[in-house]
Parts: structure tokens; sequence; C-alpha cells
């Protein structure tokens, strides 16, 4: 029976020979060992016991011993459905010398206050940084020892070229956007947001400038089926006072969500500037047609209203009889989820206590500093927000980038918190933050290329330094900061010793979901017609459906080995991810690094440690594939990213020598590994 | 004070006596049990009132209106859709969703006159646990981290402090020493989960294991220290202390009846109840239940139908059962939540953000019942009478625990720092006012 790392002492389980690949490694690191981890067994029992499957199941026993792991992660690599653009090589030269002009900055700076910069990465720490800070998750062993092992000056900038247009890094940076867009499958329960989940993803994998996309977002307009970018705005549906104050907050580093009852006492805005920029948005509409309002899209004539308003009462009545259940009001619902804009004025509160103004009166739109472009003056009024908002000439739109790009690379922003800008937060070095500004303007808002600048400077290249943000104390970038993996980054780092085929899964596309989920109302649209349509969508991307799917091909002791940015969003509180501080994805930014005692005992106790301790993970096979002489460098390097020193290298062939079994050795090597802080610490 | 575990060094100008005030009880009084007199100021201002041993924290997460809840204007437009029903209080009402708090007012001491200045759910979230505003600079601890950093630990093996529910942004131990960090439980039906080893692991491998962690991690950890890397060194010993220990059964409420956890109710936060309720028995100092889902802008009636019963239950039952087991003398039963909500529907039949005027709840250890200090205007607008802020609210929580919410403190960042965020004491819902 499938043996891993561990020994069940006295299991009756029947033992097999071992896999052809193990011979080299000598068959002393599996004679003794068996099934380790109790649970496993109950996952064995045969659920749907049809003959043949029982015969089938018999014959793969007799063949190869039956493996634990979904034997979906196990296959070759099958690489994501999605292109990711390229990168332009000719540009290496033009990218060091914007490299080295930050580091000149850096180093004027560090030397006026007689800070010396800490020591230069080496490979080892290099290959491992870039692949979690670009990739999202620690290299593999062999490419870790191709890195090691290759020669030539330019290996990092390779390297860096490649994961860059990798599909790590369309998830990692989709990871980075959830955490701050707030990207959750169901942000109400009749808003079904998968085709926005993907669309904000491929958004990446295009390499879209950053500040086309936002205004997409910011002006998207029709059902979120056909025009996934009105996601944006639907996400605070029912909610346009804090979607504004949320927009500024993200996209231009401003809180002026305070003012939002009455002026702040610290802060410089007032609740009637605040109300005047809403009143630009203050015509979004969300609402659905036949629930009173005007019609989202705008897409539905009168003959399609009447029918769905008829439509809406069966489905009411057949509810209340008990004879479909009440998804199928939020399915219709979320067929009619979008956004359109009629003209509105919007008014002051009731409650408006200052002098300027008096309750009730009509705020005429006005922007927080410059002016609305002129190009953009004539337009509906959430265009000239989202023209003001992402012009060339705000600078303040790229500074906010800038920064937040910067911190996502360095660890610490200029300007902390990145989304609070103000008098009482200055910037550490301010002739640089406006240098970065320019720099994404030239770039034209590649940020792509702008992280491609900051991963190219010496700063980055050096070891990672101790910095506490309390401390009061303006970091001088000695290195980048050191910090925790995140809760991502971890379960994907994870998952990269676990899983052969990552990509074995990803969320469904925006087309391949409004296919299933998608239902166009006409004037003839029949209830037989809406049942139907939604007993397909049940049937498939339905989440009691899909969850099940999802569990059935990936699933081990309940976690689905995929990617995190292709796991159902928000995680059960209960989650490893979440335990490690992933967001509910409720509050921007809500993404954690602090330490608990749970996450130690998942790390410790939990399944997903273990995984890779089961035969068929990919660091099992790897130190299978090994003589058992390199077993401890090859667990090093797979796992740490580097071989180990003269004195850990005895204190492991000690551990394998002094085991009951070399395969329990190994075993307890890598848990040892994994639970060292030097593990979870990006150095 | 120093907060900081690893070194006595002086911060920022304090004389010593007062710096180290804390950290000397905190350190004496770890694993020990009650305050020790060790300085005779410390001992007027902690022993003789002390009531509450325990705090039990229920934040309702996304503002509780106060209009649907403790706080109803019956009659008026601004009372919506939610009716008003009388309590055990001659002339005080509830909302209607709340019938058994209702007939145990005489336990509560409802404060209707809170008032605070930020209308952003994680800025007003953090100022209540914290008693102090958000800045970038530093991070504050939370209410249960200071109880637990002055009073100590009651149970060896078992953490002080358990935070039920989600965690997001809770500012947990702030600067203090991360062994005050709430432990975190996501689920209370799961309780603790991964206390035990794997079932092919025998203790000894277990202890091989760490051991060779420890080894190989050495280089990295002379490399590297800071606040964040010494949290996890102090929890993976925490972690370690933990697994095996029997007392971890107060965390399954498996054990508790079927009729017991009826009473609670089966949503998660009646369970959490349960869970704190169990806690508190095996002497855990603080535990916070988080009930969220009150951001109720768009259709608040739907929603108040389901949140309004799910509290009223769990707080319910947690009160009886602290009370038939003689622990309600000692432990503070706390509702907070980060603002109120406007008084006005708007157009989706919901409430929006209204720091002006909301409403707080105390009940059990050093405070009365049947109170109800403060009050809003007759649209539940703004504070009519007896204004109660954040801080005052906060301070009453410390006086009630005996703690020195006068005593000055030096924070890292060097600014002057005060358990309870400075405030007076509500004396009015005080057992024993100062």
């Amino acid at each position: 029976m499938s043996p891993g790392f561990n020994s069940l002492p006295g299991s009756k389980r029947p033992r097999t020979s071992p896999p052809r690949t193990a011979v080299r490694l000598g068959v002393a690191l599996l004679v003794a060992t068996a099934a380790w981890w109790s649970p496993a067994r109950s996952a064995e029992r045969p659920r749907q016991g049809t003959a043949t499957k029982k015969r089938d199941r018999a014959a793969a026993r007799d063949s190869e011993p039956r493996l634990r792991l979904p034997a979906a992660v196990m296959t070759a690599p099958s690489g994501p459905a999605f292109d990711v653009a390229r990168i332009d090589r000719a540009r290496r030269p033009a990218v060091a010398a914007a490299a080295a002009e930050i580091d000149r900055m850096l180093a004027t700076q560090r030397d006026e206050r007689g800070v010396k910069p800490s020591p230069p990465l080496d490979d080892g720490g290099f290959v491992r940084r870039a692949h979690l800070e670009l990739g999202g998750r620690i290299p593999t062993f062999d490419e870790t020892k191709a890195f090691l092992d290759a020669k030539g000056a330019a290996k990092r900038e390779d390297l860096v070229e490649r994961l860059l247009e990798s599909p790590d890094f369309v998830s990692h940076f989709y990871n980075f956007w959830a955490d701050i867009l707030r990207l959750t499958e169901r942000p109400q329960k009749d808003i079904f947001f998968e085709p926005y989940l993907d669309w904000v993803k491929r958004s990446i994998a295009d390499n879209r400038p950053y500040d086309a996309w936002v205004r997409e977002m910011l002006t998207a307009d029709g059902r979120l089926l056909e025009n996934p970018a009105v996601g944006y705005q639907l996400r605070d549906r029912g909610m346009p006072l804090p979607y504004v104050d949320n927009t500024v907050r993200v996209f231009l580093g401003t809180q002026i969500g305070c003012a939002q009852c009455h002026d702040h006492p610290f802060d410089s805005w007032t609740q009637k500037q605040f109300y005047e920029l809403a009143a630009f948005t203050a015509g979004t509409r969300m609402r659905e047609p036949g629930k009173g309002g005007r019609a989202a899209a705008g897409d539905v004539d009168a003959a399609t209203a009447k029918q769905l308003r008829e439509l809406q009462q069966t489905i009411r009545e057949n509810i209340r009889a008990g004879r479909v259940d009440n998804g199928l009001r939020l399915f219709v619902g979320a067929n009619l989820a979008g956004v359109g804009f009629a003209p509105r004025t919007l008014e002051l509160p009731h409650d408006y206590q200052y002098d300027d103004a008096k309750p009730f009166d009509p705020v005429r739109p006005a922007v927080l500093w410059g002016d609305v472009p002129a190009g953009a003056a004539d337009a509906e009024g959430r265009m000239q927000f989202a023209a003001w908002l992402t012009d060339r000439g705000n600078r303040q739109f790229a500074r906010t980038i800038a920064n937040r790009m910067w911190k996502k690379v360095m660890g610490a922003g200029l300007v902390e918190p990145v989304d609070d800008f103000r008098e009482d937060h200055p910037p550490t070095h301010p002739a640089l933050l406006e240098h970065l500004t320019d720099l994404v303007l030239e770039l034209d808002f590649d940020l792509r290329e702008y992280v491609r600048v900051l991963v190219s400077t010496d700063t980055w290249r050096r070891r990672a330094v101790v910095h506490d943000a309390t401390s009061g104390a303006p970091f001088q970038y000695e290195g980048p900061v050191l910090r925790r993996m995140t809760a991502e980054q971890l379960w994907d780092s994870i998952l990269t010793l676990v899983a052969r085929n990552e990509w074995a899964f990803q969320r469904p596309t925006a087309d391949a979901y409004a296919d299933r989920a998608g239902l166009a109302f006409t004037p003839k649209t029949t209830y037989g017609d809406v049942e139907a349509a939604y007993r397909r969508f049940t049937d498939t991307y339905g989440r009691a459906a899909y969850q099940r799917q999802l569990q059935k091909e990936y699933g081990y002791h309940g976690q689905v080995l995929v990617r995190a940015s292709e796991l159902p969003t928000p995680l059960p509180l209960g989650h490893f991810l979440r335990q490690f501080g992933q967001s509910d994805r409720e509050s921007i930014e809500g993404g954690r690094t602090t330490a608990t005692v749970p996450q130690i005992l998942a790390m410790f106790n939990g399944p997903i440690t273990h995984a890779m301790l089961e035969r068929g993970s990919v660091i099992y096979d790897e130190v299978m594939s090994h003589p058992t002489t390199e077993a401890v460098d090859v667990v090093f390097l797979a796992v740490l990213s580097h071989r180990p020193s003269a004195s850990d290298r005895a204190a492991a062939l000690h551990e394998l020598r002094t085991a009951s079994t070399p395969a329990v050795g190994c075993g307890n090597l890598i848990w040892a590994l994994l639970n060292t802080r030097e593990f979870l610490f990006i150095q | 004070m120093n907060f900081s575990s690893s070194s006595d060094e002086p911060t920022l100008g304090r004389p010593l006596a007062r710096r180290t005030l804390l950290g000397r009880l905190a350190r004496t009084a770890f694993g020990v049990g009650l305050v020790p007199a060790l300085d005779a100021r410390l001992a007027t201002a902690a022993a003789p009132r002390a009531r509450a041993k325990h705090v039990v924290y229920l934040m309702m997460q996304g503002a509780m209106s106060h209009l649907d809840t403790f706080d109803p204007k019956p009659g008026r437009d601004e009372a919506g859709e939610t009716g008003a029903i009388a309590t055990k209080t001659p002339g005080v009402r509830f909302g209607e969703h709340l019938e058994r708090l209702a007939a145990r007012s005489e336990r509560l001491a409802v404060i209707r006159s809170m008032g605070t200045e930020t209308g952003a759910h994680e800025q007003g979230a953090y100022l209540m646990r914290t008693a102090y505003p958000m800045l970038a600079s530093i991070r504050h601890p939370a209410f249960g981290s200071w109880a637990l950093h002055a009073l100590g630990k009651l149970s060896k093996d078992l953490p002080g402090y358990v935070l039920v529910g989600n965690g997001n942004n809770h500012p947990g131990a702030g600067f203090l020493d991360p062994a005050v960090t709430p432990v975190p439980v996501a689920d209370p039906s799961a309780g603790l989960e991964n206390t035990t080893r794997p079932g092919y692991l025998s203790e000894k491998d277990f202890e091989r294991r760490l051991a060779l962690a420890d080894r190989i991690d050495r280089d990295f950890k002379q490399r590297h220290r800071g606040p964040q890397l010494e949290a996890y060194n102090q929890l993976y010993r925490d972690a370690v202390r933990l697994m095996g220990s029997v007392d971890l059964e107060a965390f399954d409420i498996a054990r508790e009846k079927p009729a017991v956890r009826g009473r609670y109710g089966d949503s998660s936060f009646g369970l959490g109840c349960l869970l704190a309720r169990r806690l508190v028995e095996a002497g855990v100092r603080c535990v916070e239940v988080e009930l969220g889902g009150w951001d109720m802008h768009r259709d608040l009636a739907e929603s108040m139908s389901e949140k309004g019963p799910d509290l009223d239950r769990g707080m319910s039952a947690l009160l009886d059962d602290l009370a038939d087991r003689g622990l309600l003398d000692s432990t503070l039963v706390v509702l907070a939540t980060e603002f109120g909500r406007t008084p006005v529907m708007n157009e989706n039949a919901g409430r929006d953000h209204h720091p002006a005027v909301f409403s707080c709840v105390l009940a059990g250890a050093g405070v009365k019942g049947g109170v109800v200090h403060g009050a809003s205007d007759e649209r539940g607008h703004a504070p009519d009478a007896d204004p109660v802020s954040v801080a005052d609210f906060n301070t009453t929580i410390a006086a009630a625990c005996g703690l020195p919410y006068d005593e000055e403190f030096v924070a890292p960042n060097g600014r002057p720092f005060k358990i309870g965020g400075g405030g007076t004491p509500v004396g009015a819902v005080l057992a024993d006012p100062a």
C-alpha cells in the first residue's frame, strides 16, 4: 500500500513492491513504511460500488499501489489555458538604467544617514525570492538547480523575464489585486461574480495598461454576464457613497470616507467635498428591471420587462409552494445584475450641519483637485469622474500606484499606509516618490515593466532586513523588508512541493461561465425556459455541484489542491489560507501576515503539511529519483532553495541514520524544514 | 514601560517606575493568577474593587443599528419596520427581535448615548477594541490583550485570550508581547483544530522533528531578529505546550448536551457564546465572539429577522449559564459595535453608517443591571443626555476589571497611553463606582 515518508508501527496494511524509480534510493527507504496517516483510510473506502468500478479498483491495486493524492494533480503539468503577454527583451539596458537611477537615489539618502546596505543576495536567495515575489511560490527543485548551475552574467535577468511572462505571475498578481478589490464570488447573494474574477485575471495576463484598466472598471455598462468589467461597480451595489470612498481610497490613496458623515477633525476633506465628488456617479443605476427604479443596463424593452415581472411573480409563487428552491430567484437576479446610468442630482443629507449649505440642497459635481479633462467635460458624470481620476495630469493617480507597487516589491511604502496620503504621513523619500511617479507615466502605466525595473535594482537584490513599521524610524531600504509569506504564497509553495500539475484546475473563464449561467430574457421567455436554464447552471457551476466536483477531482482530506488564485473565494474561516491571514474579501487589503497559534498547529499536524509526505508528491518523487547519499541535498534544495551548510548536513544525516528507517528520517527532515521560520519568511 | 518581552530598556523619557510597573506585574502574574500586591500604588488601584476576572466581549461587526435593537423609537418614522417590545425594566423597550434579552434586562446596563467620530468600519472597530484611533505608526492592543497582559493567565496550558470568529483586522496584541495575542477559533463547532499529532507519529518522533527544525533554523534566527519573528518563536512554544493538554476539551462544545446547545441556538454566534462559556469555566481570561452581518445597507428588516434572534439567543443563554454557575459574579459580558446606523431609512430599505450615536451593553461582574444610561434624541440621531465616548466605554470596562485605567504608560512611539484610552468611567453603570 502506498508508503509515504512515515511509518505507522503495527499497521496491517499490505506491503507492495516499490516502484522502479525508487530502486536507486535503496529498498530500506520503503521497506518498513506503510500508510501513515489515519484519516487517509476513510478516503479509501469505495463509495459507489458498481461491479465495474470494483474490478477496476482491484486491477489498479494489483498493478500499482493506489495513490492517495488526487490523480489530477499528479499528471504532467498541463499549463494554464491562457496566454501571457510577452516581455520585451530588447528593453534590458533601459530597465537596468532605470534601476540604477533608483539605487543612486536610495544610496544618497543612506549615505547621508550613514546607513550601510545589507549584503548581496546569493543565487539561492535570489531564485527563491524571485519566484516568490514574481510567481507567488517557491521554485521547484529543478528550477533551483537549473538556476544554481547556470552560467552567464545575465542569468538573473533571464529568470526575471521568464517569471514575468509566466502564468505564475498572473496567479500571484491576481491574488494581490483580489485582496485590494475585494474579489469574492458572491458580493451579494444574487450577483455571480465569476466572470468578473476571470476578467481581472485576464487583464493581468494581457498586461493591460493600468490607467485604461481602471477607466474601464469605472465606466463599464451592461449586464455582468456579458460585460464582466461592470463587476467593479457592482461590488458596492446599493452603497453609492462607500463606492466613491473605496474608489478614491484604492486608486488615489486618499481617504475621504470619514467625511461621509461630517467634517473629520484629522482630515482636510469636508462633507461637502465628499458629496460633490459622489455627485458624479450618483446616476449609476444597478436596479433590476421590475424591481422598481430604472432598468440597470437599459437593454430590456417594455415587453420584456412586462414578461419579466410575470415570470418573477410565478417564481415567487413556486418558491413559496416549495416547487423550486430560492436559488432560482437568485439565479434570475444574477442574470439581470448589471450597471447603467441615468443622470440624477445628488442632495446633501438631511442632517447636513455646516453653514455653507442646507440639508437637501442639490450638489453640483466637483473634483477634489485639478479639473475634469477637457475631452470629457460634456460626458456623463461617471465618465467625467473616471477621466479625471485616471488622467495623466492627475499625478496622485500615478503616485498612488507607484507607491503601492513599490511596497509590493520592497515591503514598505514610501508613504504608509499606501491608501492614506496626507500631511501627517509624509513620504520617507519625497524625491524618489516623484521620480517613481514619473517612471510609471513614462512607462505608460505598464505596471509589469515597472515591477521589472524595481526587481532589477541592486537594492532588491540584497538580503532582506527586519523593519518594524511601528518603530517610527524611516526605513532606509538597506534591502527589501523581511516578510512572512502571504497566505497565498505559502499555500502555493506547499502545492509546489506536492502537485506536479499545479494548473490541473482553473476557475471558469467568463465565456464558459456565461455559457452555463447566462439566460437572455425576451418577451417570449417562459417559466419552463427559466427553470431549464437554472437546472443547467446548478448541475455545473452552481456552487454545490462545483464544490463537489472540485473535492472529487482535486480533494485531499478536504483540501482542494489547486492554486490559491483558482480556489473558491472567500474560503471558509477554518481553511489553511484563512488561518494564515487571507482576507475575507470584505475589507480593502484585509490580508494579514501576523502569527497565530492555529497556523502553527496546522503546519505541525494539518493535512497540507502531510500531503507532501505522501508517495507521488513532487518532493517524494524527487527524493526517490536520487541516490540516498543525495537525499539531504535534494530536500534542502526543494524546500529551502539552497544546499545545507556543513553543520546542517551533518544534523540531517544524523537524523536519517538514527531514525527508525531512513524513510522516516527523510519525512522528519522535510517536516522539520517546513516548520522553520526560514521557510515561512522571505529572506 | 517597555512593551517588548525581551528587554527592559527604558523608552523615551518616562520615569522608570512607571515604565516597568506593568511589565513587572505581567511577568510576576503570568501563569500564576491574580494580581499580587507588589506595588502599593497598583494594589490600591487594582485590588479591592476588582470584580471581573473574565471578560466575554461580543463584537457586532458591521455596525449594529441601535434603532432596531437597544434603542427603538416606537411610533416614529425612524423606527422602520422593527417593532418595540417591553422589557423587565419599567419604561425600557428593546427591538422586537430581542425578546429573551428583554426578559433579562435586569442583568443589563444599556448605554444609549455612545458616540464616535468615524463612520468607517475598520477604523471604528479598531477604535472600539483598542480605545485609540488607528494610526500608521503604531498598533495598539485590543482590550483583551491588555487585560491578559496586566492580569495574567489563569490556566497554565490554555490560552489566555481566545477570539471566536473571523478575526480579520483584529488589532490583537498590538505593541504588547505576542504572548497575549488572541488565539483565533474560526468555527466554534470545530474548536481548536490540529491539536493532536498524526497517529503515525510517536511523541518521541515529534520531539525529534522539533529539535531538528530548531537546529536548522538557528542560522536564520541569528541573522534576523524582529517583533514578527519573535511572535512566531513565542507561538511555536505555545503551540507545543497546548498540544496534548487535557484542558483542550474546553474547546469541544460537542461535550455539551443537545438541550444546552439548543438554548444558544444553532447559529455560529450562538455556538461561539457556548464555547465562550466553556472557556471561561476552564480559566480562559478573555474571550471575544464576533457576530458579523450588521452592515445592513439594504433590506434591513429581512437581515434583522436573522441577526436579531441570533444575538438574542446566544447572549441570553450565555448570561443564564454564567449566572447558574456563579460565574457572572466574576465575568463581565460586553456587547459592542463600531458605530450606529442612520435614523432615516435609505432607498434600498436599509440604514447607512451613523457614528453620532449608538448603543452598547454591559452585564455581569462589576456592573449594575437594569440600568439604561444616557439617551439619544427622539429621532435616534444624536446623544441627548450623558454622552459616552468610546474611551469612556473602554475605561468603564477597565474599571470593572480593576485595571489601573488612570495610570499613564509610554507606548513604543513615545506617546502616552492609558488602559481604556484615558476616558472617564461611567459611574452610573458600575457596581462600585470609584
